[in-house]
């Protein structure tokens, strides 16, 4: 196979899982937010209605789930510099050898 | 000597590739005011330091993916060695400063450039001039994305659109769910996410890219007999590098960074948000995969996504399009420093060629830095309006008053 070949090979899958992580988690923390304003209501949100405190819970949620992700890219940078990689072979994340 | 000499202008291109990439992570933080300039190069500096020294992993055969100066164990090539390893050590020597040369000359025209490309670019350079065509790694093998195509060329090209389209996914999504939401409250918000993501390619770049000076100190040092283990780098070498990049990246490329944080889109920090995203996970994905990319390309193709993306938002392509030229010249052009520079030390001959092209490079470089003092940007200025000339002069003819 050619370069040409090889490139386009490895940049859908760079494109696939950058739109997953790099705009998909984005959109998760902006739901947050939206969230989060919707439990405060008030001035938070253009049409002024009232409070939702659900909608603090639902935030904290979504947010915990941005920081687990993010914990788990450092964990991959780290892992990586030490020779090491990410295993999603049993569905939660484990450090195996490269 | 010539050993001396490599290592401390291997430290100083690591130095330049900390500066000029401190507006990868940090422009868009500085340009949304999410932190403070002087704050958010301290935080990418350390982030930087911890990521260079997070790199145990041996960087040694870097240059193989261009150059054919070593064998595939990471040890070089027999026939450069004979002679203490003079031969290549000058090829070493006139790469490094290839790149730096171009690596202050982008910084001084406030151009984001790949440094990479620029060390890639000196290293083909000097290869060409010192062993001829055949010395050049140009396409690889075909066994897998290898060479001056398949590292350099290709990646160039895909992975700014790759950052691009997935920043603009990621504002337009942003925007979306966010609509209803009052201003002020979106902006706090976004600005934690922004620091957040920004630091993960802050520590990104320092275990890449910190690693490439690493690998060719450690190449240097082999060749002249100072170290044997090619599994290994001594640990001067990584705390050398580490401190390098560092310095560099507090230092801040000021003018980079406007470039990017002010030049191109007028950036919210919900846009900050996804671009830097984008940014964290291209490299972290692609870095997993194998395929090697420039952060500079990454991050330039991200913020100028999250500009296509946000509805209404101004993106200057006039900025855009000039830095595409540079990505396009930065390999030719630091290879032909390389060159020039290989031919004029192997011209003098033996040390002194060495000493020659070392002094070369300072000149050139205090040239530079005096040019700058000209018209300085720094941490006070780099968010000041960007006034375009081409748009700030609507020109009416003399005369035409009304």
């Amino acid at each position: 196979m050619s370069n040409l070949g090889f490139a386009l090979e490895g940049a859908w899958k760079v494109l696939l899982a950058g739109l997953l992580l790099g705009a998909g988690l984005p959109a998760i923390f902006a739901l947050g937010i939206r969230s989060m304003a919707f439990g405060a209501g008030g001035d938070a949100e253009v049409d002024h209605a009232p409070p939702h405190p659900v909608g603090r819970i639902g935030a904290y949620l979504l947010f915990a789930v941005v920081l687990l992700a993010v914990v788990l890219g450092i964990t991959f940078i780290v892992a990586g510099g030490f020779g090491k990689a990410l295993s999603f072979e049993h569905i939660y994340p484990t450090i195996v050898d490269k | 000597m010539i050993l001396v000499l490599v290592v401390v202008t291997a430290l100083g291109f690591d130095f330049t590739n900390g500066f000029h990439d401190t507006a990868n992570a940090m422009a868009t933080s500085i340009a949304t005011r999410a932190l403070r300039p002087k704050v958010a190069v301290a935080l990418s500096g350390i982030l930087n330091l911890i990521g260079a020294f997070l790199s145990v992993e041996v960087a040694l055969t870097v240059s193989n993916a261009v150059v054919r100066i070593q064998n595939a164990d990471g040890t070089p090539k027999e026939s450069l060695t004979s002679d203490g390893g003079t031969a290549l050590l000058l090829i070493v020597l006139a790469g490094l400063i290839g790149g730096i040369v171009w690596n202050l000359l982008t910084w001084l025209l406030g151009l984001p450039s790949s440094s990479s490309h620029a060390l890639f670019g000196g290293l083909v350079g000097a290869t060409i001039a010192g062993l001829g065509w055949a010395g050049v790694n140009w396409n690889g093998n075909g066994s897998k994305l290898d060479g001056v195509v398949g590292k350099v060329i290709l990646p160039a090209l895909i992975s700014p659109v790759i950052a691009g389209v997935v920043a603009a996914v990621g504002t337009w999504l942003i925007y979306k769910v966010t609509v209803g939401v009052a201003a002020r409250f979106t902006e706090n918000g976004f600005r934690w996410g922004q620091i957040g993501s920004a630091s993960l390619v802050s520590l990104a770049h320092g275990t890449n890219d910190a690693q490439k000076t690493m690998g060719v100190i450690t190449l240097a040092l082999i060749a002249s007999g100072e170290w044997t283990d090619t599994k290994s780098i001594p640990f001067w070498v990584k705390a050398a590098c580490a401190l390098a990049i560092a310095l560099g990246t507090y230092l801040g490329g000021w003018r980079i960074i406007r470039t990017l944080g002010k030049g191109l889109v007028e950036i919210a920090p919900p846009q900050g948000m996804a671009a830097e995203s984008a940014s964290a996970a291209v490299i972290l994905a692609s870095s997993h995969l194998g395929f090697a990319l420039s952060t500079t390309h990454v991050a330039t193709g991200s913020i100028l996504g999250s500009g296509v993306g946000r509805p209404g938002a101004q993106v200057r392509w006039r900025v855009a399009g000039r830095m595409a030229a540079t990505w396009l010249i930065t390999l030719p052009a630091a290879a032909m420093v390389g060159a020039l520079m290989w031919y004029l030390g192997d011209f003098v001959g033996g040390v002194a060629g060495a000493i020659v092209i070392f002094a070369l490079l300072l000149v050139a470089a205090g040239g530079m830095w005096l040019r700058s003092r000209l018209a300085p940007v720094d941490h006070t200025n780099v968010n000041d309006e960007w006034d375009e000339p081409a748009a700030a002069a609507e020109r009416v003819p003399a005369g035409a008053t009304h």
